[in-house]
């Protein structure tokens, strides 16, 4: 029996015996019932603390599982439900590996979490399959003036904008300062040309010619360490990945087959290393790599490495003549399970969370990113709060590329297709097949799942 | 009269059998139905999912009932148009006939020399043990780090003898022999017990009247051990095989699948198809596929090796 079911009887039985149409026995019989409704609504309600039925109870789901990522999480939601005594919030936390399965598992077992914190190529195959509610107004429009229109891009799919965006990362050229100045190259690379350039003269083969020093490091095995940086450089060729309806793969075009081109000369030519060491950075880290397209999350390990981050330097995407340079930007979003019965609840604590805590500071969220993750906010202002931090002579290239990057294309079938062209770029990496054949491979896999998702 | 009441005594007797054999039966249902329920739960009905789900279109984020029905559209995907299908199955292929062939010589190998009288025999046996009851994840960890290329136990060894430093797993034609090494590596004691017990079970009068017969050692390995352990032997090629068909831990750990997929298994592929492409029909379908080639290639195995006993 509901509250309002048990107050609406308890009027009907005043009204009857003011009206006189209830007898002594019909009050009685009438009054014994409520009584042991409300007995029975009393049991079941009094295991709770006082107040706790008024309560809501929010679910997050995030990767943010090491204490140094979990602790000054739950220290800022403590923050919110002290000020929402009315709110309570279960933080669950998983690895990389098991979010996305966590989150299907979870979608199947009737136990979603209210509030989602994912990558935003999943976007497609969750907004297919009817995971997310759509954010309210007053959420998208705080959302489009706040972050860069990148930025938003990365969020949206279809024309909606799905949630708020977190983490903002990009690639960039990262070289070794000190073999730069050893080799006598002067600059970080700007063209094509210049980086071939570079990578010759960066590169060191002892007497048997067997390289000691690569002048460039490729990263295989890895889907993004293939595909993110081999698209930075098809954008930075004037290519494009995929046909804005989403109709076929671009990338097997002739700028992507110039793109992959250029990495089997640099192989060729022994001036590019498939870093055979499995945990990827170690050749770049030890001095045996010269320059990597990589992440400015990596920022975090080189810290930790032994290569001393003065002499690491950033640069931009190297292009091609009448092309500018194009930073690959992927980034994550919080967004609200479709089946929360909290939504409301969900936005609001989300749009605190993102919002700054007065005119001119960082929003919680900015606190937490460049603290416990050492990323990039994606709301502008928390980018400003945050000058000091982001102006790292690490971080400030990926800062100023922000602008002119684009995302990681949200496309149907978006994380199948990805290792499709990864695994077909190793082969022609590896001398299994021509460049041109392995792209074109891949863009028939492509275009078969486009077909068939899109 | 008499007949009758004779007849009449026989029903009631033939009756009260019947009634006290329902009710063991009724008894030996009760007391196999757990196991009977279990079963249902946790085997049977995950296996037919598996079935309905094979010939669905589900990514696991749209609710059961709403999967639309795709008939045996994910079999003929995997049969006809997907050439990593394919390959994975021919690097299981590849991994079980290396994994299982080699390992079925070295443990038969070891369980001759530990069962002859060695110094340090309980030690020895211990030791080549170790590995099977040790966490597979872990062993593919440490693993990893002793091919490491650059900073790797195996190429500093090699090194010592003048030996380049060998790419053992990013290598296209070295990684999965080096995985093999290392599935070998650590199923090798679990077989080499079982086939000491084989051995032991075996009546040592047989070699001793072959001995007095003048037979040496090859004789007596080739006409009583051999034909004697072809039990032992089809028990450890049987599970050997299914386990190495499986095999999906060494290849997450290790090496992700790569270089360019020649570790990548079938179960890997699987797992990848699954959750992180969100493509569970066609998953199931490669696990009924596997389910009938295990199946059959253990017929197989079970009648070939049970016409030569």
């Amino acid at each position: 029996m509901s509250d309002s079911t048990h107050d609406t009887r308890i009027n009907a039985l005043e009204a009857g015996i003011a009206s006189g149409r209830l007898s002594r026995r019909d009050v009685f019989r009438r009054g014994a019932a409520l009584g042991l409704g409300a007995a029975a609504m009393g049991g079941l309600l009094g295991a709770r603390p006082a107040g706790a039925a008024d309560k809501v109870k929010l679910t997050l789901l995030t990767h943010w599982g090491t204490k140094e990522q979990k602790d000054p999480m739950d220290k800022i939601i403590a923050e919110y439900t002290k000020a929402n005594p009315d709110v309570t919030i279960d933080h669950q936390t998983v690895t990389f590996d098991q979010l996305l399965n966590r989150i299907t598992t979870g979608q199947l077992g009737g136990a979603a979490p209210d509030i989602y914190h994912f990558y935003n190529l999943w976007m497609p195959d969750f907004i297919g399959s009817n995971l997310l509610a759509t954010p309210p107004a007053d959420v998208t429009g705080n959302i489009k003036s706040a972050y860069s229109e990148g930025t938003v891009g990365g969020a949206s799919y279809k024309g909606t904008t799905w949630g708020y965006p977190t983490e903002v990362d990009l690639y960039q050229l990262i070289y070794n300062k000190k073999l730069f100045q050893a080799a006598g190259v002067e600059k970080a690379p700007e063209t094509w040309d210049e980086l071939k350039a570079a990578a010759e003269k960066l590169t060191v083969k002892d007497s048997a010619g067997k390289v000691t020093q690569a002048g460039f490091m490729l990263l295989p095995s890895w889907d993004s360490g293939v595909v993110h940086p081999f698209t930075s450089l098809l954008w930075s060729n004037g290519g494009q990945y995929v046909a804005s309806d989403y109709s076929k793969a671009l990338f097997n075009e002739q700028p992507g087959v110039e793109t992959l081109q250029l990495q089997l000369d640099m192989i060729k030519a022994k001036t590019a290393i498939l870093s055979t060491n499995l945990a990827n950075d170690a050749d770049f880290e030890s001095g045996r790599a010269a320059m990597t397209i990589m992440a400015n999350w990596w920022g975090a390990t080189l810290r930790a490495s032994k290569i001393g981050m003065e002499n690491v330097g950033v640069a931009q995407i190297p292009h091609t003549a009448g092309h500018q340079p194009v930073a690959l930007q992927y980034e994550w979003l919080w967004g609200v399970s479709q089946t929360s019965k909290n939504q409301d609840a969900a936005w609001k604590f989300l749009t605190w969370l993102n919002s700054p805590r007065s005119e001119g500071t960082s929003s919680p969220m900015g606190d937490f990113l460049t603290s416990a993750l050492n990323a990039i906010p994606g709301r502008t202002s928390d980018q400003k709060a945050h000058e000091a931090v982001l102006n790292d002579p690490f971080v400030k290239p990926f800062v100023e590329a922000a602008p002119t990057a684009r995302s990681e294309p949200i496309i149907p079938g978006a994380q199948e297709i990805k290792t499709a062209l990864e695994k077909q770029i190793e082969a022609a990496w590896y001398g299994q097949k021509p460049g041109p054949d392995a792209l074109s491979a891949a863009a028939k896999q492509a275009d078969s799942i486009l077909k068939e998702k899109g | 009269m008499g007949t009758s009441a004779a007849t009449s005594g026989a029903t009631t007797l033939v009756r009260t059998r019947r009634r006290r054999l329902n009710r063991r039966a009724l008894a030996g249902y009760a007391f196999v139905s757990p196991a009977l329920v279990f079963l249902l739960v946790f085997a049977l009905f995950p296996f037919l999912f598996t079935l309905w789900v094979s010939i669905h279109d589900w990514n696991m984020l749209t609710p059961i009932g709403t999967m639309p029905f795709r008939g045996l559209d994910n079999y003929r995907y995997l049969l006809n148009e997907d050439p990593l299908f394919r390959q994975t199955f021919k690097n299981t292929v590849y991994f079980t006939v290396g994994n299982v062939g080699l390992s079925v010589i070295l443990a038969l190998g070891l369980a001759l020399l530990l069962n002859s009288p060695i110094k340090l025999r309980p030690f020895w046996r211990a030791a080549f043990f170790a590995p099977y009851i040790t966490a597979p994840v872990a062993i593919a960890i440490v693993w990893r780090n002793i091919l490491d290329p650059d900073y790797g136990l195996a190429n500093g060894v090699l090194a010592q003898f003048g030996v380049p430093a060998q790419p053992f797993l990013s290598g296209l034609n070295q990684a999965m022999p080096s995985m093999i090494a290392v599935a070998i590596w650590q199923g090798i004691g679990y077989y080499m017990i079982i086939f000491l017990a084989g051995l032991q079970a075996i009546p040592a009068d047989l070699y001793d009247a072959a001995k007095l017969d003048g037979a040496g050692a090859w004789t007596l390995f080739r006409s009583i051990t051999v034909p004697l352990l072809r039990p032992t032997m089809l028990f450890v090629i049987v599970i050997n095989t299914l386990n190495s068909l499986q095999v999906f831990d060494l290849p997450y750990v290790l090496t992700q699948g790569g270089p360019v997929n020649q570790t990548n298994t079938l179960v890997f592929y699987m797992f990848n198809t699954a959750f992180k492409f969100l493509r569970m029909g066609r998953a199931t379908g490669m696990a009924v596929m596997l389910f009938l080639v295990i199946l059959v290639m253990t017929l197989i195995q079970l009648r070939l090796l049970r016409e030569k006993e």
